[in-house]
């Protein structure tokens, strides 16, 4: 248990190069690997590090995060003392200033006051990771630092750790110092603070465009990567969804691929995520692919480079092809049939 | 069944890739719209306690009604052990006192089936029945191996007969009855008082019943049911549902079968993987070759091994080169690389636990 590390999450970011998938959600809830959501990763691991109380910061776009996060009871969270809190923006007109808003923060004063942890990790939404923030924490005491920023490689992953006093501070004067977010206090070469930089050795990656959206998705099938994100001690935690197992008839054919339970494959597939519910039909050939959530895919379909958002449906025939570097990405919802590639 | 339940209540008995037997009738309960359940146990209730806690898997964590586990309880004198279904019963009258509801739905823990238990209310109303007793029709030849109800043209029963050696109808009860609450509780003191009483429902309330003139009705279910209180019967279970007709559909969302979700990865089949004809569940490796197979959770099957029409348990290890026909691999088992294990008889099916996981592996 870590009572003294109190966990924020900003989950306001919006990447314009990822537009394509977040129509309808917001980053922290772009679908990832199978059976996650962004926010898992940093979400799990605040939880698997014994933080008991989790305050989420969102902006754009919100509704499917909330569907996803629910009352907290997958991560443990739906508790009568602290647990998860929600804290939506109360000014969309705003831009955005970096992670850890400080306007955004000074909007909620009330959460902040009224927690009694002494140390604030701030993070963004979208690092794909699994990290025990309990050495951090240790470090950053140790140190004593007045801000530690995590790195990795020398780049920052956009993850700070301060005193929540400090924290109160910095948004009680934030008209008097001009700092917006977090990263304005950390990029500020004349702050009067003692700012440190932790650098974390192991996998961890941002994802910010569609192309390491791609790759990082791709990456998932290596199983030195796996392997280094899915630790049975620490899981990923995600909204569970009551899918049976995922069911191969006697033409399937899968190679190389991570697929989530309650598919129904009678396909080909290589190389691929494939998340719950998906159905591919018989003779339908999916390689190096992201096919979401309860996406079904009709018979003798050819699928190469395609990401396929929640809900896509692909009619028997056609054939949809993209690039590693440019994916084709088909939108929530969408049809697709023969004819429009004919 | 005896290595799986020897520290295992049969109801905790996993199935078809990421259940245990008792989701069914759970799952049956709440989506037939019954929020109140007792759970009785008693032999080895650790995991079926764990397991069901406060019922929230299957919508049954509820503020007025919900799931209760009733374990046996020490009277002012004695340790009562349930030595009966119907005993069990009796002496949780309380928790019915406390409900005092219109009927009692009474059924078994280890069955597979998908029933709505609404359907059958309706028909036990309908016909004004005292007690309604569910039935399936079961092949004729098999017909001496279960409790046959005889009735007449309008299902209402005449006889019961106990395995009978010259059954005279095919229709075997299914352990599911319905009863008229203020009559249930009657029978149950009667039954109590009488010393000669094994205290079990088939054997001793319902034939007093019937022989008080009670209206017993037989309500005739269609669909698949399979009591799988045997290993043979256990992997016939799971293998019935990788048939493509089956008729006990997981993937029906309209009838979902709840369960308590493990939150692992998904399934991860490496490059030269070889896998159909399964049932795969999430936090699995698949590396070797299978085929007709249920895997449950966080199951390795390592390279080269060659798995078929066998049911791997949670957690289990298939190692290198491993051979495995028609077995059921019990939870967490490690089975050495190289091991070769099939049945020697046709038709035999071996279950692969820590006591005999060696002499297989040596033979």
């Amino acid at each position: 248990m870590n009572k003294r590390l109190l966990g924020v999450i900003d989950a306001t970011t919006y990447h314009e190069d990822l537009s394509d998938l977040t129509s309808h959600r917001s980053v922290a809830a772009i679908p990832f690997g199978g059976r996650y959501r962004l926010i898992d990763f940093v979400l799990s691991n605040m939880v698997n590090s014994g933080i008991q109380s989790v305050a989420i910061f969102p902006k754009y776009q919100y509704r499917s995060l909330m569907d996803h996060l629910g009352s907290g009871r997958n991560w443990d969270l739906n508790r009568k003392r602290d647990g998860l809190f929600f804290f939506p923006s109360p000014s969309l007109d705003k831009p955005v200033t970096g992670i850890g808003s400080l306007d955004h923060f000074a909007a909620n004063i009330d959460f902040f006051n009224r927690s009694t942890q002494e140390y604030a990790l701030i993070t963004n939404a979208y690092t794909v990771f699994n990290m025990d923030f309990n050495p951090l924490l240790e470090w950053h005491v140790h140190t004593g630092c007045d801000i530690t920023e995590v790195r990795k490689n020398g780049a920052t992953l956009g993850i700070y750790l301060v005193k929540t006093s400090l924290l109160m501070e910095l948004i009680e004067t934030r008209k008097e110092t001009g700092y917006l977010s977090m990263r304005d206090v950390v990029t500020d070469i004349n702050s009067p603070y003692k700012l440190c930089y932790y650098n974390y050795e192991g996998y961890a990656t941002m994802i910010d465009t569609v192309e390491t959206y791609y790759a990082e998705s791709m990456n998932l099938l290596k199983p030195e990567i796996w392997e280094q994100l899915f630790l049975k001690e620490r899981p990923i935690l995600t909204k569970v969804k009551d899918e049976p197992p995922t069911r191969y008839s006697k033409s399937a054919s899968v190679q190389n691929s991570m697929i989530a339970n309650g598919a129904d494959i009678e396909g080909t597939v290589e190389n691929s995520i494939i998340a719950r519910g998906v159905k591919i039909a018989k003779g339908a050939v999916v390689k190096n692919s992201i096919i979401m959530q309860k996406s079904r895919i009709g018979e003798d379909c050819i699928l190469d480079h395609a990401i396929l958002d929640k809900d896509v449906r692909i009619e028997a025939g056609a054939i949809i092809t993209g690039t590693k570097n440019s994916p084709n990405i088909l939108r929530k919802g969408s049809v697709q049939g023969e004819w429009l590639n004919s | 069944m005896n290595s799986l339940t020897k520290n295992l209540a049969k109801p905790a008995v996993p199935f078809g890739g990421k259940y245990r037997i008792i989701d069914f009738p759970l799952s049956n309960c709440t989506n037939s719209g019954i929020y109140t359940v007792g759970v009785l146990t008693q032999y080895q209730p650790l995991i079926l306690n764990s397991y069901i806690g406060i019922g929230s898997a299957w919508d049954l964590d509820r503020k007025d009604d919900g799931v209760t586990v009733l374990p046996p309880y020490t009277a002012s004198k004695e340790v009562k052990w349930y030595t009966g279904t119907a005993s069990a019963i009796f002496q949780n009258l309380n928790y019915l006192h406390q409900y005092n509801p219109d009927y009692v739905l009474i059924l078994s823990g280890d069955h597979i089936y998908k029933m709505n238990y609404e359907l059958m209310l309706d028909y036990h109303i309908e016909k004004e029945a005292d007690v309604t007793i569910s039935v399936i029709k079961v092949p004729w030849d098999e017909a001496n191996r279960f409790g046959i109800l005889n009735t007449d043209e309008d299902l209402k029963v005449v006889e019961f007969d106990e395995k009978p050696k010259e059954p005279k109808s095919n229709l075997a009860s299914m352990g599911i009855y319905i009863f008229n609450w203020k009559l249930l509780e009657e029978y149950l003191l009667l039954d109590d008082a009488n010393d000669d009483s094994s205290h079990d429902f088939g054997k001793d309330i319902l034939p007093l019943l019937l022989k008080d003139d009670k209206k017993l009705f037989a309500y005739p279910f269609r669909g698949y049911w399979k009591d799988v209180g045997t290993v043979q019967s256990l992997w016939e279970a799971n293998m019935d549902l990788l048939d493509e007709s089956s008729e006990l559909n997981l993937f029906d969302q309209s009838w979902r079968i709840y369960s308590v979700n493990p939150n692992q990865p998904p399934q991860y089949i490496c490059k030269d993987a070889k896998l159909t004809d399964s049932l795969v569940n999430e936090g699995c490796t698949i590396e070797g070759s299978v085929t007709r197979t249920v895997v449950f959770q966080g199951v390795t099957v390592k390279k080269d091994a060659v798995v078929n029409e066998t049911v791997i348990m949670p957690d289990a290890v298939i190692g290198k080169g491993c051979i495995i026909e028609k077995a059921i691999v019990s939870p967490g088992i490690k089975v050495p690389d190289g091991s070769v294990i099939r049945p020697k008889d046709d038709g035999e099916i071996l279950l692969v636990s820590e006591e005999t996981l060696e002499e297989m592996v040596s033979n």
